[in-house]
């Protein structure tokens, strides 16, 4: 398989996962703001899906309208869902003889809906969780015909590989600007709500009541989000697959795996064999931002081992 | 006995010869059955039909991009809801016609790059050959396999008033628009169910394992599995939907310049697995671009000792190398006298009169009857870079000859030729509109294929005689009957 088509894949995956991930994030935030007696902050989720301080987003952190849409339509924000959309079929467009035609027609919808003027309009006036809906559906409309549809070869594990990745960082990256926000207000570390937000917004809130049966506590919340095997979007879970898929791909994709079998392997067992529970609060930082690190090297290594070449 | 909506209001161009109706507006018996079943449907429906096409199109990408002050926006090419349609019997005529120019053509190619008899025997001016800047000395007594030089051709014919079919340009380099042949009927199954088999449609859905076959068959190494790629400029490109499209369809790897490189004369491309020795390359580059060691050094499409590699024998280029020769509108000319040459034959289909402009009398002659005329440039494509003498202004003339006569020999002239007309579906009834017709010939090691079907594009503006996609013309399904 060309290297420059599994990169293509690779990051196709990556994006709708971003994508996905961000406006679940919107939504339930967006629902939070409208319960929120005092002013709601915005700044942890623009944080976490366009960095620090993005360009273009400065003093609108108290205000929704203003933050969905500079998340979603505003084409001047590298991140935003617009121009992931974008940048998600202009990969697609180039691989198309690689996808099958159903999973291509999906992505090509995803972005004219997106592109779509009704959405910015919507997203300004009328209610802000129909729009995030209609594109969650889209993203949706992507796992299920590629599930369905997609032979399971090598560039099937270069997707998945590309949408594990993308998803263990995401949640690293929520925990740690979650956990972050606790020293500078300790007072939240016993913020019921606080934590169910987290939950919701990343789809575990009824795993944990499941789980957990008691009230929401921090600890736990953490437990369930880098442990849980059978919690979708936790670190484990993300990791477990992520092996799988590259396991595969060895065998299929006849690839020279260098350091990257070691690195995920690395990685994999670190998450596994870690007892988070009573990590002090400078320790978990530490904790989050080695996963996180160690993640990025394995996309580095990625970049280097298969798709180098072009 | 004229009774129907539709025919009442088709007003039918005068001196021109119309697809669906003769001169006493009776409708041709292939266009019956079409016919009475659109007379069924009110206008509400064939409107219903005309927007699913445009949202099969967009829905499928099947989409150009036009930038447009920063913003990417996206356009269809426009479709004809209304099919055009050719008998068994025009297009077993239209089949022969094609084949053998096709046949002299690739001898033609095989001659002028290596003996030039058809030089020596003061067939075609030795003058007109080397003055065509797609006349490559590097390919000259360069081997090709099987000698086949042109293994995809798109023969571009039109009909004059009286029904005569004429070839109006030889496309024998990196013919395009198949893939409209191929989606144009995918949509039409939909706008129209089940009248295809009622009207004894002939498929088109074998273009792609023709094709598929013919470029195995030519690979160099005689092992089962070649790798065969088609080599496309890129996703800016505006024919790349047709690249993925075939690609896909043949399921070979569809590659880009970079993917590709070149080592101890061999081709490979770079895949996660290293590299993988290529076989066969369907390319969609045209040949300046294809090696910037041997021709344009700025190229950032092609690869580099690509043409050595090809030389040696080790890779098979389609189209092969320096085709351009031989579509050379000044070469056109001589094509019928090819024919007679190689092939001892009358040439079935007839050139459109041309007059070259590099010869003193008939460059007098369309200076003087130049409001008759289209002029053209000899290695021009696309629809650019004419004159259309009926319509142009008296100083646009006057500027076209300051041109011309920079350099003569890069332009011709033919009078203007009607084109026959076909019905379109336009803000609610059938009009008329021009068309011409754009079949695709498959040649391989095993003979010449052609697909019964291809490529009707059409003038959209009313009395416009000017088809090209990128002149603002549309495409129609084009329907071969069994």
């Amino acid at each position: 398989m060309l290297s420059r088509v599994a990169e293509s894949l690779y990051w196709m995956s990556r994006y709708v996962e971003r994508t996905d991930g961000m406006l679940r994030m919107l939504k339930i935030n967006y629902a939070a703001s409208q319960d929120a007696v005092s002013e709601f902050s915005w700044s942890p989720v623009i944080r976490i899906f366009c960095g620090p301080e993005p360009e273009g987003a400065e003093g609108i952190e108290f205000n929704s309208r203003a933050v969905l849409q500079f998340m979603v339509t505003d084409k001047n924000n590298p991140n935003s869902i617009i121009n992931i959309i974008t940048q998600v079929r202009e990969n697609a467009r180039s691989v198309q003889d690689h996808i099958t035609k159903d999973v291509w027609q999906c992505l090509n919808e995803y972005y004219h809906t997106v592109k779509d003027p009704k959405m910015k309009a919507m997203l300004k006036k009328d209610d802000p969780i129909s729009v995030l809906d209609i594109l969650i559906k889209q993203g949706t409309l992507f796992y299920g015909t590629t599930e369905v549809t997609m032979p399971r070869n090598e560039c099937s594990s270069f997707m998945r590989i590309g949408k594990y990745l993308e998803r263990s960082i995401q949640s690293v990256d929520v925990l740690d600007i979650k956990f972050g926000s606790v020293d500078h207000n300790p007072d939240l570390l016993t913020n019921t709500s606080y934590w169910k937000h987290l939950l919701l917004s990343i789809g575990g809130y009824e795993l944990y009541l499941k789980t957990y049966r008691q009230g929401i506590e921090a600890e736990n919340v953490l437990e369930q989000v880098v442990l849980n095997n059978e919690f979708p979007r936790s670190v484990i879970y993300s990791m477990n697959q992520l092996t799988k898929y590259f396991d595969r791909l060895k065998v299929d994709g006849d690839i020279n795996p260098g350091d990257l079998g070691f690195l995920i392997g690395r990685l994999q067992s670190k998450v596994k064999y870690s007892s988070i529970k009573g990590l002090k609060q400078d320790d978990l930082h530490l904790f989050l931002a080695e996963i996180k690190s160690e993640l990025y090297g394995i996309g580095n290594a990625f970049n280097q081992t298969c798709f180098s070449l072009s | 006995m004229i009774k129907n909506k539709h025919t009442e209001l088709y007003n039918l161009p005068s001196n021109t010869w119309d697809e669906m109706f003769d001169q006493l507006k009776q409708v041709r018996s292939e266009y019956k059955v079409v016919m009475d079943y659109l007379d069924l449907e009110s206008a509400e429906e064939l409107n219903k039909k005309e927007e699913l096409s445009k949202v099969l199109f967009m829905s499928q990408g099947i989409t150009f991009t036009v930038y447009n002050s920063g913003e990417g926006i996206e356009k269809i090419f426009p479709f004809d809801i209304i099919p055009r349609i050719i008998n068994a019997e025009e297009w077993e005529y239209i089949e022969k016609g094609i084949k053998q120019r096709v046949t002299a053509l690739n001898l033609f190619l095989k001659d002028v790059y290596s003996d030039q008899f058809i030089i020596k025997d003061g067939i075609v001016p030795i003058d007109i050959i080397y003055s065509c800047p797609h006349f490559l000395r590097e390919m000259c007594n360069v081997k090709v396999p099987h000698d086949i030089y042109i293994h995809i051709a798109g023969i571009d014919l039109i009909r004059d008033n009286d029904g005569t079919y004429y070839i109006l340009e030889d496309n024998v380099r990196t013919p395009s628009g198949v893939s409209y042949m191929l989606e144009n009927r995918e949509i039409t199954k939909r706008l129209f169910p089940d009248l295809l088999p009622q009207c004894k449609v002939r498929s088109v859905t074998e273009y792609p394992n023709v094709l598929y076959n013919n470029l195995r068959e030519l690979s160099p190494r005689q092992i089962d599995n070649p790798t065969i790629v088609l080599l496309s400029p890129g996703s800016f490109n505006s024919a790349y939907f047709e690249h993925t499209t075939l690609a896909r369809l043949m399921g070979i790897e569809l590659v880009e310049g970079p993917d590709l490189i070149v080592e101890d004369h061999k081709v490979y491309m770079k895949t996660t697995a290293g590299l993988q020795q290529v076989d066969v390359i369907y390319r969609r580059v045209d040949d300046d671009y294809l090696d910037p060691l041997v021709f344009n050094a700025n190229s950032m499409l092609g690869v580099a000792g690509l043409m050595n590699a090809y030389r040696r024998g080790n890779v098979t280029i389609v189209n092969a190398v320096g085709n351009g020769v031989a579509d050379d509108k000044a070469v056109y000319v001589y094509v019928p006298e090819m024919i007679r040459y190689y092939l001892n034959e009358e040439p079935l289909l007839k050139n459109v009169p041309t007059y070259q402009l590099g010869n003193k009398e008939e460059r007098a002659h369309v200076f003087e009857n130049i409001n008759t005329m289209v002029v053209k440039q000899t290695n021009g494509s696309g629809g650019y870079g004419m004159l259309m003498g009926h319509a142009a202004t008296p100083e646009e003339i006057e500027a076209y000859k300051i041109e011309i006569m920079k350099d003569p020999r890069q332009f011709i002239a033919q009078p203007t030729i009607s084109l026959s007309s076909a019905p379109c579906y336009m803000h609610g009834v059938l009009q008329p509109r021009r068309v011409d017709f754009r079949p695709f010939a498959v040649c391989g090691p095993s003979g010449i294929t052609i697909i019964p079907g291809g490529l009707t594009r059409v003038a959209l503006k009313e009395g416009s005689l000017v088809v090209n996609s990128s002149q603002g013309g549309g495409s129609k399904d084009t329907w071969v009957l069994s």
